[in-house]
C-alpha cells in the first residue's frame, strides 16, 4: 500500500488541512492494481496525488505530470473498456474497496513495468488523444427541464442561481467538482470585501437552502446550444460510482465557468512536479495534498505570491519567486517580501529538467550567469484566460484583447449569457454582481452596472504577458497548455512555415489548420502570443477549433423516403440545350440485348468518339428499354446510331418513344 | 492625401483569387490590389482545389485540360512541386437523380480522356454508387500560400486590409484603410466571402442564392475510401488530412451537417469534432459558375466555380484582361452572371438547396 506521502498534516494552517476530506474515515482502493489509501471525500485523483503518484506516463520520451487538468479516464475494473462506464479521475469519489483501472490508454507492460517508478501511472501517451474523454460520444438521456441552467458553482454561478430563483424561475446549477464555491479562495480579499471562504460558504448555503434550485455536483457540461446542454454526471452509490450523460433542456443558460490558468511556455513545462498555482491551491485547501517540501514559483500574476505565503505558513520552503514582469507591485508582493521570500523580478524560466531520480526539478532561468535552481516543485502561473469553451461551442464569438493578452467574449447569444471570470470580470465583487446581471440580461430586464473595482496599476500590477522562453534544442518538450491536448510548441525548423505546429508523432510537421485535434482556448491564446495566429483571427480560430459535440436539432433531412421518383421522360436541367432547343426524347434500341447506361454518348457512326460529335445521350434505362435525348436532326425512326459505353461500340437504332 | 490608383482590386482569400491577382499583375501588366489574407495555415478548410469537378457540360470539360495544365505549371513555379499532388477522388451518390447525374459525368469525363471508373457499393456502403477520377491534380493550399506571398510581391500586387469598401455602380471601387484611400477602376469579387461582404445589394444578381455552409474537422480515423470524396446528393466534400482527421464541408447548418457527416463516417468510428464553423456561401440557381459584371456594369463576380476554380484562373485572367482566346471568351460569355434561361443553357447538376437558405 502506498503511504500518503503528499498529505499535509491535519493541523496544517491556512486551510491547508483539506476541507473536503474526513480524516476519521480512511479508505483504500486499487488503481491499476496498486493499493492507494485516502480519506472519505477524496477523489481518485487527490488520493493518487496524496500517495505520491504524480505522473501520467511518457509522451515523446518525457514524463507528463498528473494534474486536475491532465489525467486519464478510469473505470471500475469489472467494466473496463466500455465508454459508457468511463469516469474522470478528478470527479470520481475514492471509495473503500473499489478497483479502478485507467481507461483506453496503453500501459507499459512486462519488464518495463517492473522498473517503472511508483510515482507514475505508466501510460503511453504517444497515441492520438490519449487523455480524451470517452463519454463525449455517448448520446444524452433527457433529464429534468429547467427555466434557468447555471453552469459553474463559483461565486458568479451561485449568484446567478439565486437571482434566477428570486425571479421565480426553476433553476438547475451544475458544478463539475463535488462541492460548490469555486476558486475565489486563491485570489484573496480586496478592501471592503469579506474573506473569500466566507463569501463562498454563504452563497453556497443560500443556494443549497433554496427550494427552487436543484444542485448537481460532479456534473460537467461538455456541449451546449441555445435551449439544451449535455453533461456528464457522476452518480455515486455505496461502493460504486457510475457515469451518465444527460441532456438538460433550459429556456435560459448562464455560463459561469470561470477562468483558466495559463501555462508559461518553456521546455519541460509539463514535467511531474510542475503545477499551476490554482491547482496547487485547490489540492491543498480541499484535500490537504501538497507535493514536496520545497517549491519555487514562476509567475506573471499576483495571486501566485499569495499562494507562496500560504504555503510558507504551512511549512513549505519557498525558495524564490521568479516574476516575468520587470517591476511588479502588489500587496501580496509586499507581504511576501516581509516573509523573507526571495523575489526575482524580470526573471523567466528558460527550461526545467529532472534533476535526478526521485523527482527533484532543475530550473534554469534565462539569466545565463545564474546556477540552476533545484527544488521539489515548481508552481507556475501564466495569467488567466476566461474559459470560453462552452461559449464558443454555443456559437458565441470572441476577440483578442491585446491590452490584457487574452481572448474575450464579444456580442450576445439568444438565451445564453456569460458571468464571472468567463465573462472577463476580475474581482470577486464583479463576479458576484455579474451573476445577477446575467439573469437580468436573459430576462430582458433593466441592467445595472457591474462594479468590478480593479486596483490602480500603480499599486497592483496587472498580469503580464505570458512568459515565453527561447526554444531549447535539446530538452523536454514545450507545451502550449496544461490540458489534455498535449499540443507542443512548434519546433524551430517548423517556424519557416509561419503557421506550422509539431504534432505529437515525432518528426511529423503539420499545420494548425490540419492538426486533428480540438484547440483549447489557452492553446489558441498561446498561438497568438507565439505569433502563430494573427491577432485578428484569434477569436475565429478559438471558435472554429473548440471541442464541440453536436447536439441534434430535429429537422427534415433528405432520405430515401423523401426522394421523388424520376419520371421516365424527365430531362435533367444539365442536359437542357445540350443538343439544341429542339432535342427529342426517343427510344434507343441496341442491336443486342443489353442495358445502356445513363450518360453514354450517342454518335452518328462508329468513327466518331469525341463528345463534340455526339448527337445525343442515353437519358436513362427503363424496364422497357433505353431512352435517349437526341438532336432534332437525328430523331428519325430507324436512324442507325452508335452508342459508346465502357469503351465498347454498341450499334443501335432510334425508335419512337412509345415504341 | 491623393488616392492610389489601380486597374483591378481583387477581393478574396482563395487560391483562385490570389492566382488571379498575380496573373493580372504579372503576366498582364495591370496594377493590382489584393484584399484578402492567407489563412489555410490556421483556419478550417472551406474548399478544395481539384483539376476535375462534378461537371456534365462538354464545353466545360473541353476547357479544363488546357487551363489545368497551365495552372499546374504556374503553381509549381510559384511554390514548388509540393504545392500539387495527384489524387484519385471519388464522387458518390445515393439519391437516384444524383446517381444518374454521376453516370452522365463519368461518361462525359471519359469522353475527354479522363480515366473515370465506376465504384461499387462494396467500397461505398449502403446503396451508394460512385465514380473515381484517376490522376487528378490537387493544390495543397498551405504549401501554395507560402509561395504565393513572394510571387504576389514579384508581380507587384499590393495587399491591403480595408476599413471600408465602396463599390460603385460602374464597378470602380474605393477602399479606405488606416493608411489612406485607394481606388481601382474595377472591383473583382473573387470568392463567396468577398461577394457576400462587399457586393452592393443593388447589384445583387437574381441568379444567386445564399446558403448556409458548414465545415468540420474530426479527430483521426481510419482511411476513407479515397482521400477526397464528394457526396453529390448534398454537395458535401470529405477530405482526409495528412494527420488522419477528416475535413468535411458543404451546405447545411452545423447541427444537421455534423450529424450527417458522423452518419457517413459510420457509427463504428469513434470520432470527435476537432473543429467546426458555419458561414454563408453562394450557389447559383442553375448550378453553373458565374462570371462577369454584376448588373451588367458593376463589380466583376467569380462565383460557384466549385472545386476546380483555381485551375481556370489563367483563362479567367486572360478574359478579364481582354486577351482570351475565342473558345475561352465564348465559354465565359455563356457563363455571365446576368445570363437568362433564354440564352445558351449551362445548367449543371445542382444538389438540393431547400432548407439551406442563409
Amino acid at each position: 500500500m502506498r503511504p500518503q506521502i503528499n498529505r499535509l498534516p491535519e493541523n496544517a494552517p491556512k486551510g491547508f488541512a483539506g476541507t473536503a476530506i474526513d480524516r476519521t474515515k480512511p479508505l483504500r482502493f486499487r488503481l491499476d492494481g496498486r493499493i492507494v489509501s485516502g480519506f472519505a471525500g477524496d477523489t481518485v485523483l487527490s488520493a493518487a496525488l496524496a500517495a505520491g503518484i504524480d505522473t501520467v506516463g511518457q509522451h515523446l520520451d518525457s514524463p507528463i505530470g498528473l494534474t486536475s487538468r491532465a489525467h486519464p479516464a478510469i473505470s471500475h475494473a469489472s467494466l473496463a473498456n466500455d465508454p459508457q462506464f468511463a469516469l474522470p479521475m478528478a470527479r470520481t469519489p475514492a471509495q473503500d474497496g473499489a478497483e479502478f483501472v485507467t481507461f483506453g490508454v496503453e500501459r507499459s507492460r512486462g519488464v518495463a513495468r517492473l522498473f517503472q517508478p511508483g510515482r507514475t501511472l505508466g501510460l503511453k501517451l504517444d497515441s492520438a488523444h490519449p487523455l480524451s474523454r470517452p463519454w463525449r460520444t455517448i448520446p444524452g438521456a433527457a433529464d429534468a427541464a429547467t427555466d434557468l441552467l447555471v453552469i459553474g458553482g463559483g461565486v458568479a454561478g451561485l449568484s446567478a442561481a439565486l437571482a434566477g430563483a428570486r425571479a421565480g424561475l426553476t433553476v438547475t446549477l451544475v458544478e463539475a467538482r463535488g462541492f460548490l464555491g469555486g476558486h475565489s479562495g486563491l485570489f484573496g480579499t480586496q478592501e471592503g470585501e469579506d474573506a473569500p471562504e466566507e463569501s463562498m460558504a454563504r452563497l453556497s448555503a443560500e443556494v443549497e437552502g433554496a427550494e427552487a434550485i436543484t444542485v448537481l455536483t460532479a456534473t460537467q457540461v461538455f456541449s451546449i446550444r441555445p435551449g439544451l446542454a449535455r453533461a456528464h454526471r457522476i452518480e455515486t452509490a455505496p461502493g460504486t460510482s457510475r457515469g451518465r450523460v444527460i441532456d438538460i433542456a433550459a429556456a435560459h443558460i448562464v455560463i459561469a465557468t470561470g477562468a483558466l490558468e495559463r501555462l508559461p511556455i518553456f521546455a519541460g513545462n509539463r514535467l511531474p512536479g510542475i503545477a499551476g498555482c490554482l491547482d496547487a491551491y485547490e489540492m491543498a485547501t480541499r484535500f490537504g495534498v501538497w507535493t514536496g517540501q520545497r517549491a519555487i514559483v514562476a509567475t506573471s500574476s499576483n495571486p501566485a505570491y499569495r499562494l507562496a505565503m500560504l504555503a510558507s505558513d504551512a511549512g513549505i520552503g519557498i525558495g524564490r519567486i521568479l516574476d516575468a514582469r520587470p517591476e511588479p507591485a502588489s500587496r501580496f508582493i509586499a507581504f511576501s517580501r516581509a516573509y523573507g521570500i526571495v523575489q526575482s523580478p524580470g526573471a523567466v524560466v528558460a527550461s526545467v529538467g529532472i534533476a535526478r531520480a526521485g523527482g527533484l526539478l532543475s530550473i534554469h532561468t534565462e539569466n545565463r550567469h545564474e546556477a540552476a535552481l533545484v527544488t521539489d516543485r515548481l508552481l507556475v502561473c501564466g495569467g488567466w484566460q476566461p474559459d470560453l469553451t462552452l461559449w464558443h461551442i454555443a456559437g458565441g464569438t470572441s476577440v483578442w484583447n491585446a491590452g490584457r493578452g487574452r481572448i474575450e467574449a464579444q456580442g450576445r447569444l439568444d438565451s445564453i449569457a456569460l458571468a464571472g471570470g468567463a465573462a472577463g470580470y476580475f474581482t470577486r465583487r464583479g463576479c458576484i454582481q455579474s451573476g445577477a446581471d446575467a439573469v437580468d440580461q436573459l430576462l430582458g430586464r433593466e441592467r445595472r452596472a457591474v462594479d468590478d473595482p480593479i486596483v490602480d496599476p500603480l499599486h497592483e500590477t496587472p498580469d503580464g504577458p505570458i512568459a515565453i522562453a527561447q526554444p531549447v534544442p535539446e530538452g523536454a518538450p514545450t507545451y502550449l497548455d496544461a490540458g489534455i491536448g498535449l499540443l507542443q510548441r512548434p519546433a524551430e525548423a517548423g517556424r519557416k512555415r509561419r503557421f506550422a505546429f509539431w504534432r505529437p508523432a515525432p518528426g511529423v510537421l503539420t499545420l494548425l489548420s490540419e492538426a486533428p485535434q480540438a484547440l483549447a482556448v489557452n492553446e489558441v491564446a498561446a498561438g497568438v502570443d507565439l505569433k502563430l495566429i494573427p491577432v485578428d483571427a484569434a477569436g475565429i480560430v478559438a471558435q472554429e477549433r473548440v471541442a464541440s459535440v453536436p447536439l441534434s436539432v430535429e429537422q427534415e433531412t433528405s432520405s430515401p423516403d423523401t426522394w421523388v421518383p424520376i419520371e421516365a421522360t424527365e430531362i435533367p436541367s444539365f442536359l437542357l440545350g445540350r443538343y439544341g432547343p429542339e432535342a427529342r426524347l426517343v427510344r434507343i434500341i441496341p442491336s443486342e440485348a443489353r442495358i445502356l447506361e445513363a450518360g453514354a454518348l450517342i454518335f452518328p457512326d462508329s468513327d466518331a468518339r469525341h463528345p463534340h460529335y455526339s448527337i445525343g445521350v442515353i437519358l436513362r434505362h427503363e424496364p422497357s428499354g433505353a431512352i435517349g435525348l437526341v438532336a432534332a436532326s437525328a430523331a428519325t425512326i430507324d436512324y442507325p446510331v452508335t452508342v459508346r459505353e465502357k469503351g465498347q461500340i454498341v450499334r443501335a437504332q432510334i425508335a419512337a418513344l412509345d415504341a | 492625401m491623393s488616392a492610389a490608383e489601380f486597374d483591378f482590386a481583387i477581393f478574396g482569400s482563395t487560391p483562385m483569387a490570389q492566382l488571379l491577382a498575380g496573373l493580372l499583375g504579372g503576366e498582364h501588366g495591370r496594377k493590382v490590389l489584393l484584399i484578402g489574407q492567407n489563412r489555410a495555415g490556421y483556419r478550417l478548410p472551406r474548399g478544395i482545389d481539384l483539376s476535375v469537378g462534378p461537371i456534365t457540360r462538354p464545353q466545360s470539360w473541353a476547357m479544363l485540360p488546357g487551363t489545368s495544365a497551365e495552372a499546374a505549371r504556374l503553381v509549381t513555379r510559384i511554390a514548388g512541386r509540393s504545392a500539387i499532388s495527384r489524387v484519385d477522388p471519388i464522387f458518390f451518390a445515393e439519391d437516384p437523380r444524383a446517381v444518374e447525374a454521376l453516370s452522365h459525368m463519368r461518361h462525359m469525363a471519359g469522353g475527354f480522356g479522363i480515366a473515370a471508373e465506376p465504384v461499387g457499393q462494396s467500397v461505398l456502403g449502403g446503396n451508394r454508387s460512385g465514380m473515381v477520377l484517376r490522376d487528378a491534380m490537387r493544390l495543397n493550399r498551405p504549401q501554395l500560400e507560402i509561395g504565393l506571398e513572394r510571387w504576389l510581391t514579384d508581380c507587384s500586387v499590393e495587399r491591403l486590409a480595408p476599413r471600408s469598401v465602396a463599390v460603385e455602380n460602374d464597378g470602380a471601387v474605393k477602399i479606405e484603410t488606416d493608411g489612406g484611400t485607394s481606388r481601382a477602376q474595377q472591383a473583382v469579387l473573387a470568392d463567396d466571402e468577398a461577394i457576400v461582404a462587399w457586393l452592393p445589394l443593388r447589384q445583387w444578381p437574381t441568379l444567386f442564392q445564399r446558403v448556409h455552409h458548414t465545415s468540420i474537422l474530426t479527430t483521426p480515423t481510419r482511411s476513407l475510401a479515397a482521400p477526397i470524396m464528394l457526396e453529390l446528393d448534398k454537395g458535401l466534400f470529405l477530405t482526409q488530412q495528412a494527420e488522419g482527421g477528416v475535413a468535411a464541408f458543404g451546405p447545411g447548418d452545423r447541427s444537421a451537417f455534423s450529424e450527417h457527416v458522423h452518419g457517413l463516417l459510420g457509427q463504428n468510428r469513434q470520432v470527435e469534432q476537432a473543429g467546426q464553423t458555419s458561414y454563408a456561401a453562394l450557389a447559383t440557381k442553375d448550378g453553373a459558375p458565374a462570371f462577369g459584371r454584376a448588373a451588367g456594369q458593376g463589380a466583376d463576380i467569380v462565383a460557384n466555380t466549385g472545386c476546380h476554380g483555381a485551375f481556370i484562373a489563367p483563362s479567367l485572367a486572360r478574359w478579364l484582361a481582354g486577351g482570351a482566346s475565342a473558345d475561352e471568351a465564348r465559354w465565359f460569355d455563356q457563363h455571365l452572371v446576368n445570363r437568362t434561361s433564354r440564352q445558351t443553357r449551362v445548367d449543371e447538376f445542382q444538389w438540393p438547396l431547400e432548407g439551406h437558405a442563409a
